[in-house]
């Protein structure tokens, strides 16, 4: 809801009075006369659409707590609209429904204008679970309003002021002709009026005073025809960022926002026509980053920050799989993948260096892990470095639970990365707490993935942080894996889990052969085949190769696993049968062997057996065929066909090879 | 954009704002809740939606959402 202030103008329009004070009404009065009669049809498709089909039904406002779920996804355009549409809502009325939503008071003055901070802020605190109460300064009276006491800025006793400054601030100041010094005069008067300000709110008002460094307009080092000059000007124009950076040594509840670092990353300071012609300096991408860093002020301000940092290994640490690929596969030093999981380490060392607590969550079998982490010569990080090391087949929510129960903090206190769509969402519906970095599919994307939000920003790091992951440090708990499943079946039924088992064609031969000579967890024999055996196997009178598919509402796995068949004469045979371990234990595993048993017993056969052959690492499906009533038979397994386990509900799968075929 | 009707559709979902295929003609300030802010964020949007720019010192002196779809279509 825009605030009081809004109403009296918020910037001068040259056509006459401001647009914003035609608009006279009462908070309240949008939602009397909200659109009715629309369906409250919440679908599936996106949490864009979701959260317009609760503000089309004025159902917003009750369904709150499902806000930061639905903002969790969104991209910088999505956030932008869903913060237009939240800032109709009236904070009071959130309240009525959600007596408990916390409510943070955010005041914005400043240069220029500034209105488009108010959506961007209501989406930012809105991804937190909190509640913005805005309050929007005057257009052009923020000195007024910050020094006198009695403003409406100070009498909304906000928690945090934000006081915007702009490059225009100063070049208004500058007489024509001007030259270096000019402006180097202009600076300095600001950056003094900004340390008098900052002196003053601290000595007189509660909360936090956000300001920001000036960019530098290109047509300020442009209209300078000389190196030399352009060299001064822009040293000049740092100094005086320096100064405003520098006041945040002297002043407790001061936060400086430094711009440089987000401009430096593509993001743009002003757009031209906005500043030209409707006084908005700075950009509105620029303010909504802005917002997001005031949004994670809000969290720590309401004892919302984070604690610990859980990361996925696999493709998230290092580069492969490490039950596939074994230690010396990983990629983590010399290769172009390795050097930026590196740099993706050391970025987590960093952080666990100023008090954040590391912990790994890996589908995994626990001793490679162990000896990744004590004996790769290529790791920067540690087993002391983290607080534990979770490595194991149990969904990954599970073990966030029990970590955080081990650790005496809340779930949500967790920041959780993995590379996994698949994952990434099982925690998002699991565990809405926790905030979820999907990392992108390139490494070198990582280190920006993760620190794209200020999850662990603070106002200070004391001793005691510094010292908090030795004191939480912890065993490697060796968790027993494959344990039951039941806890996620919500979360599979919801999956759309799609899996396609048809006869290897020509085309899939190459990928077959590869996941035999590649995967080494779920593979039952680990029968390594060239391209030329897996032909062989094909087109002999007597067997045949099945190609597995998968999908699911995250996208395509693709040919995720085969099944190798030799018919007998006592029956058919599962020679082997392997599945990449990115989609086990989503059922595609049973759904495979269920079709298999049905064909075989179509086909007349009166039984179908099955091989094991143990290896070092696929220990996880030791217990594959007695797990769906397959009877020890010597050192191969039987089923004789008469009570054939149904395939999991979750799975939606197509058979189609050809009968009487092994 | 084929019609007004898809601006006002826009305003709604866009901007958050409950008006009605009515409120095309109605001046801004008969328009509920409506503000400086939201003109704004109505031209970057038909901007995008378009692809083409807009004559921003044009928009901004538009009186109603017809005013803005004529800038906008032309």
């Amino acid at each position: 809801m825009l605030p009081t202030a809004a109403k009296a103008g918020l910037y001068p329009l040259s056509s006459g009075p401001p647009a914003s004070s035609k608009a006279g009404l009462s908070p309240g009065a949008d939602h009397e006369s909200d659109v009715k009669g629309l369906p409250v049809t919440i679908s599936t498709d996106t949490p864009a659409t979701d959260l317009l089909a609760l503000h089309r039904a004025g159902e917003l406002a009750v369904n709150y707590p499902k806000v930061p779920g639905l903002l969790a996804e969104l991209d910088a355009a999505g956030l932008t609209r869903a913060g237009h549409v939240l800032a109709r809502l009236d904070p009071d009325e959130v309240r009525r429904h959600h007596p408990g939503t916390p409510v943070v008071g955010v005041a914005v003055t400043g240069h220029g204008t500034l209105s488009a901070l108010v959506p961007a802020l209501t989406a930012e605190l809105a991804r937190h679970g909190l509640l913005l109460r805005p309050t929007l300064g005057n257009f052009g009276s923020y000195l007024v309003e910050l020094s006198d006491l009695d403003s409406a800025i100070h009498r909304a006793d906000p928690d945090v002021v934000m006081c915007v400054l702009d490059p225009v601030m100063v070049l208004e100041e500058l007489p024509l002709p001007w030259n270096v010094e000019d402006v180097r005069r202009a600076l300095d008067e600001k950056v003094a009026l900004v340390t008098g300000l900052a002196a003053r709110f601290e000595s007189a008002r509660r909360g936090h005073l956000v300001v920001n460094t000036l960019p530098l307009p290109r047509a300020v080092t442009a209209q300078l025809v000389d190196y030399r000059s352009r060299a001064r000007v822009g040293a000049a124009w740092r100094e005086a960022n320096a100064a405003l950076l520098r006041l945040a040594d002297v002043h407790q509840r001061l936060v400086v926002l430094d711009l440089d670092p987000i401009l430096a990353e593509g993001v743009p300071a002003a757009e031209p026509r906005l500043s030209t012609y409707a006084k908005a300096h700075l950009s509105t991408e620029l303010l909504a980053e802005m917002a997001r860093a005031v949004g994670h002020l809000a969290r720590n301000l309401t004892g919302q920050t984070k604690k610990c940092l859980v990361l996925d290994l696999d493709n998230t640490i290092w580069g492969g799989v490490l039950g596939d690929d074994g230690m010396d596969g990983i990629e983590v030093e010399d290769t172009y993948r390795g050097q930026a999981y590196r740099a993706f380490q050391r970025v987590a060392k960093q952080l666990s260096s100023q008090g954040i607590l590391l912990a790994a969550a890996s589908k995994n079998n626990p001793e490679p892990v162990r000896e990744v982490l004590r004996s790769h010569p290529g790791m920067v990080l540690r087993e002391h470095d983290f607080v534990r090391v979770s490595a194991n087949w149990r969904p990954k929510h599970d073990n966030l639970s029990e970590l955080a129960r081990a650790l005496n903090l809340g779930v949500d206190s967790f920041v959780f990365v993995d590379d996994s769509a698949y994952e990434c969402g099982l925690i998002r519906t699991a565990l809405p707490g926790v905030a979820v970095v999907h990392l992108d599919e390139d490494p070198a994307l990582n280190v920006q993935c993760l620190l794209r939000d200020g999850w662990f920003d603070t106002r200070e790091v004391t001793d005691d942080d510094r010292a908090r992951p030795a004191r939480y440090r912890d065993e490697v708990v060796r968790q027993d894996f494959l344990q039951t499943f039941d806890s996620i079946q919500n979360y599979l039924d919801e999956l759309g889990v799609r899996v396609d088992l048809a006869e290897t064609t020509e085309r899939d031969v190459p990928r077959v052969s590869q996941l035999t000579l590649r995967t080494n967890q779920f593979n039952l024999t680990t029968r390594r085949m060239q391209p030329a055996d897996v032909r062989a196997w094909a087109d002999a009178p007597d067997s045949t190769v099945l190609s597995i598919r998968s999908a699911d509402r995250f996208g395509d796995n693709g040919l995720v696993g085969a099944i190798f068949l030799r018919r007998g004469a006592d029956g058919l045979h599962v020679e082997n049968m392997l599945l990449s371990c990115r989609v086990f234990a989503r059922g595609i595993e049973q759904a495979c062997l269920a079709a298999v048993l049905g064909h075989a017993r179509d086909e007349g056969d009166q039984a179908v057996y099955g091989s094991y052959r143990p290896t070092v690492k696929n220990g996880i499906v030791a217990d594959f065929f007695t797990r769906y009533g397959f009877q020890r038979a010597g050192t191969a397994f039987r089923h004789d066909l008469r009570d054939i386990d149904e395939p999991p509900e979750h799975v939606s799968l197509t058979l189609s090879f050809p009968r009487s075929t092994p | 954009m084929n019609s007004i009707d898809d601006l006002i559709a826009i305003v709604r979902d866009e901007l958050g704002l409950p008006i009605t295929d009515e409120d095309a003609e109605a001046g801004f300030d008969q328009l509920a809740g409506w503000d400086s802010v939201h003109l704004l964020r109505l031209v970057t949007v038909l901007e995008s939606t378009t692809g083409r720019r807009m004559s921003l010192p044009a928009v901004l002196e538009a009186d109603s959402l017809a005013d803005v779809y004529a800038l906008a279509t032309q």
